[in-house]
């Protein structure tokens, strides 16, 4: 008998999964495991979720701790807005990682792009020329960088290490640009960084408006499906008759452009253009993009997770300043939760599996065993 | 059930395939009508898989021609073929897994939605799932919602998904032709009787099938025709109901003269 599945390689059934199944048995159905006892299915669903959802519930159980814990300071509308605040930047270079990542176009130029874009535009402003025109050629430019990154990776480098290139690149060009100082005094920015609307940040609203639209592009356009459609099974996406590498180029040009959009962000809110591009920028990302269960390997991942993902990280640091714990642990916090989310990722993925295995052999051959 | 008459779908003669001195491929000749099954059987090294990425474009032969409908064409890569209206199904199926049925069914061929959205490029979720749950009732299998990711399928569900986003892509005005590689290789008895039973049901639409197995009680129940090829060459190409299963082992193994000398 041939049973040499890919998934089946772990996947001999257990005795007490295979019992289970054992009602599925009698009636020798057309759709075998359409016939699956409603337990089982219950279960998958149940991990499922947890996997899917998991991060909303960490992050509520967050605000609920802290709420009691650091009462009265925590649970306060101002707080909130301040988290929010806090979580606006960095959420925003962690949209440009995920639909990077989802892409399979891990993006490492970020801390770079986001300098060049910003000592760009701050040389414009400096120079009079016009806000919009500086903030565009800001985008336009971290667009540019996003296209490049993409066609280089396209010839078959990997595209960790042109990133990487590409981050020196950029960072050494803003340094150019700055002349090795930073522009500052940009108040001009200010209705984009520390200027409120309706009592909120307008980094807030950027972001919202970036996840927004993010999030509406990568589940109702077909373009965004494609695009999820390459990070999943480039070859599926080939056979199906599509020109896979666009969606690549595309993929990296969106996190590119993320990138630059959140060094002008950055550079309205301090009202100063740094040439230095910081690394810990994309580590943040990575770690929202990771905690939001966005897998590596691509294909899976979805934009409103990675947003609470941001959202967990600024909501954790800002609990722990309240009660006056110093930020070294806060850190320490979020790398046990990473690896935590990663466990548990792993495990769901795995029992998953496992069960859906043994429905899937739950025929014949289930009651002779 | 099939008109072995008709003229053929897809027609390979003289199919010639050199790797240096290495002769994969001796002068083949093999067609495949509308709605028939041809089996191509063979033990490892005999070539079928090399005929296979010919037939596919995946491969471009030394020498031979390949018509499609009576014309001639070549091949320069898969989507060339794919364009002719030859699908090829893979082992390793290729399916996107986070994804649900319906978008796997439909990538390549969305449905956008009326007016302003449309332009803009959304897609018509609900017309997509129904449009596939019809495409999956006319082949007889309808697996499990239409919105259930198919890494939540089983082997055998995975398998009729992959065949059956083949066989929508070649039912077109004219018959397509699908070429399967294994399909059954991963699956337990039962999904198998699924998969073959879908095989039967492609064909009758008028899909004319080449499949590639090891499987011999599988080629036995399923064909119409077998061919069989032996060190690069074609030593048979019999209707299934005029031989049996010692005839084909010994075409397959060599002990069997072929029947073209």
């Amino acid at each position: 008998m041939r049973t040499a599945s890919p998934t089946a390689a772990d996947g001999a059934v257990a005795p007490g999964v295979s019992g289970a199944t054992a009602p599925a048995v009698p009636a020798p159905s057309p759709q075998p495991s359409a016939a699956a006892p409603a337990k089982d299915s219950a279960g998958i669903r149940g991990m499922i979720f947890l996997r899917d959802r998991g991060i909303f519930v960490l992050w509520i159980a967050l605000i609920l701790a802290f709420a009691i814990w650091a009462n009265p300071y925590f649970a306060t509308l101002n707080n909130a807005v301040l988290i929010a605040n806090a979580a606006s930047i960095s959420a925003i270079f962690a949209a440009g990682v995920a639909v990077g990542i989802i892409c399979g176009a891990l993006d490492l130029s970020i801390p770079g792009v986001a300098a060049l874009s910003s000592c760009v535009a701050g040389w414009m402003l400096v120079n009079g020329l016009p806000i919009w025109l500086a903030l565009a050629t800001g985008i336009v430019l971290a667009a540019g960088v996003g296209l490049v990154n993409g066609l280089i990776s396209l010839r078959g480098f990997n595209p960790i290490i042109v990133t990487i290139a590409m981050l020196s690149i950029t960072s050494a060009i803003a340094s150019i640009v700055a002349g090795g100082y930073t522009f500052p005094g940009l108040s001009m920015l200010d209705f984009m960084g520390t200027h409120r609307y309706l009592g909120v940040p307008a980094p807030v609203w950027i972001c919202a408006g970036v996840f927004l639209v993010g999030t509406v592009f990568l589940t109702k356009t077909r373009d965004g499906i494609r695009l999820m459609a390459v990070g999943g099974s480039a070859e599926a996406v080939r056979r199906s008759g599509i020109h896979s590498d666009r969606y690549i180029v595309f993929a990296f040009i969106i996190s590119s452009t993320c990138a630059g959009l959140g060094g002008l962000v950055t550079t309205a809110v301090v009202t100063e253009a740094n040439p230095s591009a910081s690394p810990a920028l994309i580590f943040t990302a990575l770690t929202a993009v990771a905690l939001a269960g966005v897998s590596l390997a691509g294909g899976r991942g979805s934009l409103p997770r990675v947003l609470v993902g941001a959202l967990v990280l600024a909501t954790i640091s800002n609990g722990l300043t309240i009660k006056g714990i110093q930020p070294y642990w806060a850190t320490g916090v979020t790398g046990v939760l990473l690896i935590g989310s990663l466990t548990l990722e792993r495990w769901v993925s795995k029992s998953v599996s496992k069960r859906l295995m043994a429905t899937a052999q739950a025929s014949v051959h289930t009651g002779t065993r | 059930m099939n008109d072995s008459n008709a003229a053929p779908v897809l027609e390979l003669s003289g199919i010639d395939m050199h790797y240096g001195y290495v002769r994969a491929l001796d002068s083949i000749d093999f067609h495949v009508g509308p709605g028939e099954v041809v089996g191509l059987l063979g033990d490892n090294g005999a070539g079928k898989s090399t005929l296979l990425k010919v037939m596919s474009g995946a491969h471009r032969a030394t020498g031979g021609t390949v018509m499609v409908h009576g014309e001639k064409v070549e091949f320069d890569s898969p989507s060339d073929a794919t364009e002719a209206g030859i699908q090829m199904v893979y082992q390793d199926l290729a399916l996107v897994d986070a994804l649900d049925i319906a978008t796997n069914l439909n990538i390549g061929r969305e449905i956008l939605r009326k007016g302003i959205f449309g332009l803009l490029g959304f897609v018509d979720h609900k017309a997509q799932r129904k449009r596939s749950e019809a495409e999956l009732d006319r082949l007889g299998v309808r697996t499990a919602a239409m919105t259930r990711p198919v890494e939540m399928l089983s082997g055998g569900q995975r398998q009729v998904v992959a065949l059956a986003r083949s066989a929508t892509r070649v039912t077109g005005d004219r018959n397509g032709v699908l070429l399967l590689d294994e399909p059954t290789a991963a699956l337990g008895y039962e999904q198998t009787q699924q998969v073959q039973a879908l095989i039967r049901r492609m064909a009758d639409q008028g899909i004319a099938i080449v499949l590639v197995t090891h499987n011999l009680a599988l080629a036995m129940e399923v064909c119409d025709r077998l061919a069989v090829l032996n060190r690069g060459q074609k030593v048979a190409d019999v209707a299934t109901a005029d031989t049996d299963n010692d005839e084909i082992v010994g075409w397959i193994t060599g002990a069997r003269p072929s029947m073209f000398v």
